[in-house]
């Protein structure tokens, strides 16, 4: 008797535990994890300033163009637009029954609300901006959202991929600026189910998404404290996909049979720098600016000399470890069509270099190693600096140093902290050259108006270049509807300033990413452009089965 | 009454350099850091001449050069930026010690110059600058130093300036209580009495003392210093284009070393960074035992067992008196045995005959073996003396060999001891009362608390101590009344030998007489037998009943008080009673005994006393006296009593 | 009453030490170059009102203290400001509400980032010195007790060597290794583990925890060893020693009833002050392995100027140091009947 009992009570032990484990198995989710090294700084979509915080963003909400891969915009939560003659209204119809993660339907009302919100907002870094041209936002009865502009612009594209939607019953009632926002109601494929600052954002897939409803049950996104612990940990298997990587491990990672390593154009367009300071005297500001520039970086002849004297593809092989290409102007290629493919960068000719200052009349007199001014007032000894926060351009000040000491160049290196970079860099004109970078938006604008006169005061001009020809052609393009006549002008533009040797552009880099092959297939990898945490491929990645 | 003092002069060396290198080079531990620390000096120094590679140069590298495994061409591999790290390294070095050294210098400068001045000045001065210093102090200094050096330019300048003014506040403190205690000695206030100005006192007094326990402080801030650096570095505060090994840690850790396995470029900085401070430590622990030898040792340290030689022994013929013997001493021999110097032999064949109720006084200068003596009749020697001949035998057991077991029955049960000094002799932190019942409750068959606590203040009461004192702490006590303490708590076990070690030269002459008083009285109570170790004469005449008189270890002569005083028959013994003076005479003329007690590791043939004695002959720098008979117990080691 | 007095006057201490602490961190923070209000980002797309508007949210545009525009003293106008209206008085003000300002980064209340920090700070911290101070204080009371012998070299080699290692590449060779086999590689606990049961939780959490606990207790038992056996033999050569031998007790019971005691009055100093100071020291640790503790916190405010945050942190670890010597004062007064008759 006693036997029979404990037998029984084995067996049902026993289905207990295979139940468990047979259980466990079938309701599952499934988990994509993802790692990154940063994490948002806040979920408030008109107050966040951090990538990671946009890359959420992505996931949750939805506007009203969805950036592709190949650098295009595709309509999103509106299914038509229509645009006056003058080009100074825009219709667009708000697609019917999308709903909000609460349920709530989204409609025109929301989205005038949401466009407001961030234009009125003084708080907000840089909604203001993409806003700029709106003079007048309403939403009719048909559920169509009409925005006219103050004048006609090209790109109001890209002015509303950034402007995510928000749901006015939820935001109506809070401050705009301290609003935590950590429910985060959206209206995306993906909504949140948890968030740990500085620790993980918990997704999970929203079923009621008008658009391509995710295949994946959830999505993780799992702060690290460094590119090292992300390497190491899709190496174990704690996540699945890392779009960060040190460039240094994609030899081991390559390696690895369930992993793998996709690169390509940024998504992010994002372009390194060397800044040479060309403020004139007449152009100096007059409140802020110090203008110390050393006088020789003003003749275009010098700024030639240094960049035939830089060996790109060395700087790409030690600093990127190959995976980058040689830049020409400040655009990157990650820009797409904007992007001037035609322009010739200058060859790395150490001779030459030498030829033409020798011809300029920057001779070394004292036979010191360092050339003079052809006045012989001072010697060509530049002051170099950069962001001490970042690790990769001590490395390229000391490749710098090296390649242009033998054209009679010597530099004075010095790391500064942001701030007091920021000081002297502009409005100030107080140095000499600078490491430092760009992010970019997909519309070329931005990098454009940093050349431009008009800039100068502000401090977003870092050169203090002045051109008047290259002023007159940013605002035909500012202005100019035609998509390839501004194309045109843009490359145009970007042929003035490669002439003139305004920066130094020592690579574009690519973007390397990374994920597990042996876990999960269908990332979007066909395009110019890799971004495998965008929506495009997060939408469609499913579990290897 | 006179107290005949000779202090003790140690030898001097030729030179105090030399003198404290003999004792360096000696400490182990020393040595090896000092080794290492200059082992890497060298290296850093001759990293022109030595690096395979310019770590500065890119000549030649491609990316397939990066994270490269150590090889025939590379010893330590490659880093991030395919530079070799093993010259990177030596490099580093430099830059890692330069920094360590500057910082370390302007905290050491800063930190005892307020010590000095706060310890020497004293008043507001001092509350000033110390409280100044308990404020820095509670400052959190990696937090502060990152944000300033975060805040600032990164340079190695601005590193070293930052690290050396927020690290002096623990050399300002250990700085200030050494001037503290080297201010209030005699030779400063004597500086001060003529009227030497504070700048000359400071600088020809103060200074030299405070200077090794500066020293010691120092190389402990250097190596601080040392790890700050690295760490600023790591975390990316220093300048990038000085190689240090901190930077070398930042580049790796940040340029992906881990995701690749770059073990070497991870491990050899770091290695570098341990190598320096773990030198530095050892040279700093070293030198903290050599400056502060107390640590070498301590009471609870095994001590030696005892050698049993064959030799013979003397055996005294006629006790001096009738009474049962109590503790007989024969022949006893103790050495001081040390690894490097050959053995000091503190004691030799001396013997004695303790009776029933017996107060023997044990008279010699300092550093005649009274104490040394005494400590070994229940093996209370350190861990290195030894007792190489003789016993001591009491109730039927010789104490030099029985078991451990069996000789803690018998301490403080069958002899006890008080000890001079009283201050530190009892435990500051437990009450007097708490120290005596454990002394009872080890030995006595007393069950409850409360007969133990009635037995304490019975002994206190014995001595002259009200009950309620019981409960107070040593410190609480007046000099007087913790030597009478001492002796409750000798006697709690009602032993059979109290052996008073100078009990009363600390105290003031009233005081003296009242214990003086008490030990006689209970002797004659308590029948007690009691060795009165002691270099005073006069307290000698007054109670003893018998006289051991020491000198250099050995037996000058023994016997009882009256044949002391009044026929002494070794030189020494006359010579000690010439120095006394006589109230009976007052025109007497003291004289001194010139000349100093002999190094017992290094003893001339022949009698010890030899060297001072007035009535020396060329035998006695020949032969060792004998102990020869005198009659009645009478002894004397002199060649000069031979045949009386 | 003399006791009292002592207590008194060390709570008065303290307090004043508060005060420096808190004029210093604000006057620390203001006179250190760099415009806050700029640093947020220097990406030109902000406009100039959004700067401005930035400004006047956290207070930056009003003057410092008193007709003190920026630290050089410049004049306001005549000099009719209000105090009540300088960014002085209003941190102070704030202070005393337990404001303690939002951060620039996150726009969350400063208040709210450093009790979570300080909770994960105290539970890493608390475990290492538990763990490094019970070993330590054994090693160093084996060590003194048998000196001379090859258990001391052995202890006192394994305490210098483990002192001398830097905390933070200590942890870099542990992660390496402890990432190679199997355990986490950085954070708290694993994203999601808040819906595990309880257990799990607590088990994931200790797994995460292993390796950064273990890098302090190896670097702090090397401290705890050295100065309790260098205590211990101080103590142990004391005369009080000899006489407790002379009575016949032995030598477990010696170190027991007499040394112990003694020896431990500076370890708990040294512990008190540690504690303080460990909130401050986890920097290392805290970066290494990713620890959401409150140094890590300090290290990010630093990385993005985040100044409330800085301010905050640093504020908080001061308190907690002057608070912890406070309680060390008061713990040694309490063992040592010596001090409290001062």
């Amino acid at each position: 008797m006693r036997k029979f009992k404990s037998l029984t009570i084995l067996i049902l032990v026993g289905a207990l535990i295979l139940s468990a484990c047979g259980g466990l198995g079938q309701s599952q989710p499934v988990t994509m994890r993802v790692g990154w090294s940063g994490s948002p700084d806040t979920l408030n979509p008109g107050a966040a300033v951090l990538s990671e915080a946009y890359t959420i963003f992505g996931l949750v909400f939805d506007t009203m163009y969805q950036l592709q891969l190949d650098g295009s915009f595709k309509l999103s939560l509106a299914e038509s637009v229509s645009v006056s003659d003058d080009g100074l209204v825009y219709t667009y119809k708000i697609r019917d029954g999308v709903t909000f993660h609460d349920g709530q339907p989204l409609t025109a009302e929301d989205v005038v609300f949401t466009y407001y919100l961030y234009q009125n907002t003084d708080g907000y870094p840089w909604m203001g901006d993409y806003t700029y041209y709106f003079e007048n936002m309403e939403a009719t009865a048909n559920n169509e959202v009409v925005i006219t502009l103050s004048e006609p612009i090209p790109n109001i594209d890209a002015q509303l991929v950034f402007l995510y939607v928000l749901p006015k019953h939820v935001w109506e009632n809070e401050d705009p600026v301290e609003f935590e926002n950590t429910a985060m109601i959206g209206s995306g494929p993906f909504k949140v189910v948890e968030y740990q600052p500085e620790e993980f954002v918990h997704l999970a897939r929203n079923d009621e998404y008008f658009g391509e409803v995710p295949k994946i049950d959830e999505l993780i996104f799992q702060s690290f404290g460094s590119q090292d612990a992300l390497v190491q940990a899709i190496k174990t298997g704690q996540v699945d996909m890392i779009y960060e990587l040190p460039n240094t491990a994609v030899a081991t990672l390559e390696e690895d049979p369930n992993i793998q390593v996709v690169t390509g154009a940024p998504f992010a367009p994002g372009v390194t720098d060397i800044i040479m300071n060309q403020v004139t005297p007449e152009n100096c500001p007059p409140d802020d600016g110090l203008c110390t520039g050393h006088p020789a970086l003003l003749d275009r002849n010098v700024r030639l000399a240094l960049a035939h004297a830089t060996d790109k593809q060395k700087i790409i092989d030690v600093v990127l470890l190959g995976l980058g290409t040689p830049g020409t102007a400040l655009l990157p290629d990650g820009l797409g069509i904007w992007y001037n493919s035609s322009i010739q960068d200058y060859a790395y000719d150490l001779d030459k270099a030498k030829q033409i200052l020798d011809d300029a009349g920057y001779a070394d007199t004292n036979s010191d190693g360092v050339r003079e001014m052809p006045d012989g007032s001072r010697t060509l000894t530049f002051r170099i600096n950069w962001d001490s926060d970042n690790i990769d351009p001590p490395r390229i000040a000391e490749l710098l140093s090296e390649m242009w000491g033998p054209l009679g160049v010597k530099l004075e290196a010095q790391a500064l902290d942001s701030d007091t970079l920021t000081s002297v860099c502009c409005p100030a004109f107080d140095f000499d050259i600078i490491i430092w970078g760009w992010g970019s938006d997909p519309d070329p604008n931005l990098l454009l108006s940093v050349m431009t006169t008009d800039e100068i005061p502000t401090g977003s001009s870092e050169t203090g270049y002045s051109n008047s020809e290259y002023d007159a052609l940013y605002y035909e393009q500012a202005a100019e509807l035609d998509l390839e006549r501004r194309k045109e002008i843009v490359w145009q533009m970007q042929q003035i300033v490669f002439d003139d040797v305004v920066y130094i552009i020592p690579y574009y880099a690519q973007n390397v990413q990374a994920y597990r092959s042996d876990r999960f297939t269908g990332f979007v990898l066909d395009q110019p452009k890799v971004e495998l945490s965008d929506i495009t491929s997060l939408a469609y990645v499913e579990p290897v089965r | 009454m006179a107290v005949q003092e000779l202090e003790l002069k140690p030898s001097v060396p030729s030179s105090p350099l030399v003198g404290f290198w003999k004792v360096f080079s000696r400490n182990r531990m020393a040595v090896v850091g000092l080794v290492m620390l200059v082992a890497l000096v060298i290296v850093a120094g001759f990293a022109d001449a030595i690096a395979p590679y310019d770590p500065k140069s890119y000549a030649g590298i491609q990316s397939s050069d990066i994270y490269n495994r150590p090889s025939a061409a590379h010893w330590f591999g490659t880093d991030d930026a395919g530079k070799d790290v093993f010259s990177s390294f030596m490099f580093g070095a430099r830059n890692s010690l330069i920094v360590g050294f500057f910082a370390a210098f302007i905290s050491i400068f800063i930190g005892g110059t307020i010590g000095v001045v706060a310890g020497y000045f004293g008043g507001r001065i001092e509350n000033f600058l110390m409280r100044f210093t308990d404020m820095m102090l509670v400052i959190p200094d990696l937090p502060l130093i990152v944000v300033f050096v975060s805040l600032t330019k990164p340079s190695l300048w601005n590193i070293i300036l930052v690290i050396g003014l927020l690290g002096w506040t623990t050399t300002a403190r250990i700085v200030r209580s050494q001037t503290l205690a080297v201010k209030s000695r005699k030779f400063v206030l004597r500086a001060r009495a003529i009227g030497a100005g504070n700048r000359h006192i400071i600088i020809n007094h103060i200074l030299p003392l405070v200077m090794p326990i500066l020293v010691v402080n120092a190389i402990l801030v250097i190596s601080l210093a040392i790890l700050s650096e690295s760490t600023l570095a790591f975390l990316g505060l220093s300048d990038p284009l000085a190689i240090s090994w901190g930077q070398m840690l930042n580049f790796a850790f940040g340029r992906g070393a881990m995701s690749v396995g770059a073990w070497w470029a991870l491990v050899v900085p770091g290695f570098g960074i341990v190598w320096v401070v773990l030198g530095l430590t050892l040279l700093g622990n070293g030198l903290e035992q050599v400056l502060n030898p107390r640590l070498e040792s301590h009471h609870l340290m095994p001590g030696k067992t005892t050698l049993r030689k064959e030799a013979g022994f003397h055996q005294l013929r006629k006790p001096l008196r009738d009474s049962p013997v109590v503790l007989d001493v024969q022949n006893l021999s103790i050495n001081y045995v040390s690894d490097d110097k050959p053995p000091a032999r503190a004691v030799e064949n001396v013997s004695f005959r303790l009776h029933e109720g017996e107060l023997m006084g044990l008279v010699g200068e300092s550093g005649c073996g009274k104490t040394t003596l005494m400590m070994s009749l229940t093996r209370l020697l350190g861990s290195s003396g030894q007792i190489v001949n003789g016993g001591v035998i009491f109730n039927n057991m010789d104490l030099a060999t029985v078991t451990e077991e069996e000789l803690a029955s018998i301490r403080w049960n069958g002899i006890s001891i008080v000890f001079q000094g009283a201050m530190n002799a009892l435990n500051p932190v437990r009450t007097v009362g708490d120290q005596i019942g454990e002394a009872i409750k080890k030995h006595l068959p007393i069950e409850t608390e409360k007969l133990v606590e009635e037995r304490v203040v019975e002994l206190l009461e014995l001595v002259g101590i009200a009950a309620h004192n019981k409960d107070r702490y040593p410190h609480q006590y007046s000099g007087g009344m913790r030597q009478r303490a001492m002796i409750a708590m000798a006697l709690a076990c009602a032993p059979q030998v109290v052996i008073a070690d100078e009990p009363t030269t600390a105290l003031d002459v009233m005081i003296q007489a009242q214990i003086l008083e008490l030990l006689n009285e209970l002797r004659k109570k308590l029948g007690l037998a009691i060795i009165f170790v002691t270099h005073d004469l006069g307290v000698v005449a007054e109670m003893c009943d018998s006289v051991l008189v020491m000198y250099g270890g050995v037996t000058a002569e023994y016997a009882d008080v009256d044949t002391i005083y009044n026929s002494p028959r070794h030189p020494y013994t006359q010579e000690l009673l010439k120095a006394f003076p006589d109230l009976s005479n007052p025109e007497k003329r003291l004289t001194s005994i010139p000349g100093y007690p002999p190094k017992l590791d290094a003893l001339p043939p022949g009698c010890r006393f030899a060297p001072r004695c007035p009535l020396a002959f060329e035998r006695c720098s020949e032969e060792t006296p004998d102990l020869h008979e005198l009659g009645n117990g009478h002894v004397a080691s002199c060649h000069l009593v031979e045949g009386s | 009453m003399s006791h009292y007095r002592y207590l008194l006057r060390k709570i008065g201490w303290s307090a004043f030490t508060i005060v420096f602490v808190i004029l210093l961190n604000f006057f620390l923070f203001r006179i250190l170059p760099g415009d806050p209000a700029r640093s947020l980002t220097k990406d030109p797309r902000m406009k100039q009102d959004a700067v401005e508007a930035l400004r006047v949210r956290f207070g930056l545009d009003k003057p410092i203290i008193n007709c003190f525009d920026s630290f050089t003293p410049v004049r306001i106008g005549s000099c009719s400001v209000n105090p009540l209206e300088t960014q002085f008085f209003i941190y102070v003000k704030n202070l005393f509400q337990g404001e303690f300002g939002i951060s620039y980064k996150t726009n969350r209340p400063v208040s709210d980032i450093l009790v979570e920090r300080l909770w994960n700070t105290i539970l890493l911290i608390g475990a290492g010195q538990i763990l490094s101070i019970i070993i330590g204080v054994v090693f160093g009371v084996f060590a003194a007790w048998k000196a001379r012998t090859s258990i001391d070299y052995g202890a006192l080699l394994t305490g210098l060597m483990a002192w001398s290692l830097p905390t933070f590449w200590l942890g870099i060779i542990l992660l390496f290794w402890g990432s190679n086999n199997g355990l986490p590689i950085g954070g708290k606990s694993t994203p999601g583990a808040s819906t595990y049961p309880l257990l799990f939780q607590i088990g994931d959490i200790a797994e995460h925890m292993l390796l950064p606990t273990l890098t302090y207790t190896i670097v702090f038992m090397g401290e705890y060893m050295l100065v309790m056996r260098s205590s211990l033999m101080d103590v142990l050569s004391e005369d009080y020693i000899l006489t407790a031998k002379a009575k016949g007790l032995s030598t477990f019971q010696i170190l027991k009833d007499h040394a112990l005691k003694n020896a431990m009055l500076p370890i708990v100093t040294i512990i008190a002050i540690n504690l303080g100071f460990t909130v401050a020291g986890a920097i290392q640790i805290e970066s290494v392995f990713s620890w959401p503790g409150l140094g890590g916190a300090i290290f990010e405010a630093v990385e993005s100027r985040d100044y409330p945050l800085l301010q905050g942190t640093f504020l908080l670890i001061a308190i907690s140091v002057v608070l912890a010597n406070l309680i060390a004062d008061l713990t040694y007064s309490y063992l040592d009947p010596r001090v409290q008759s001062e």
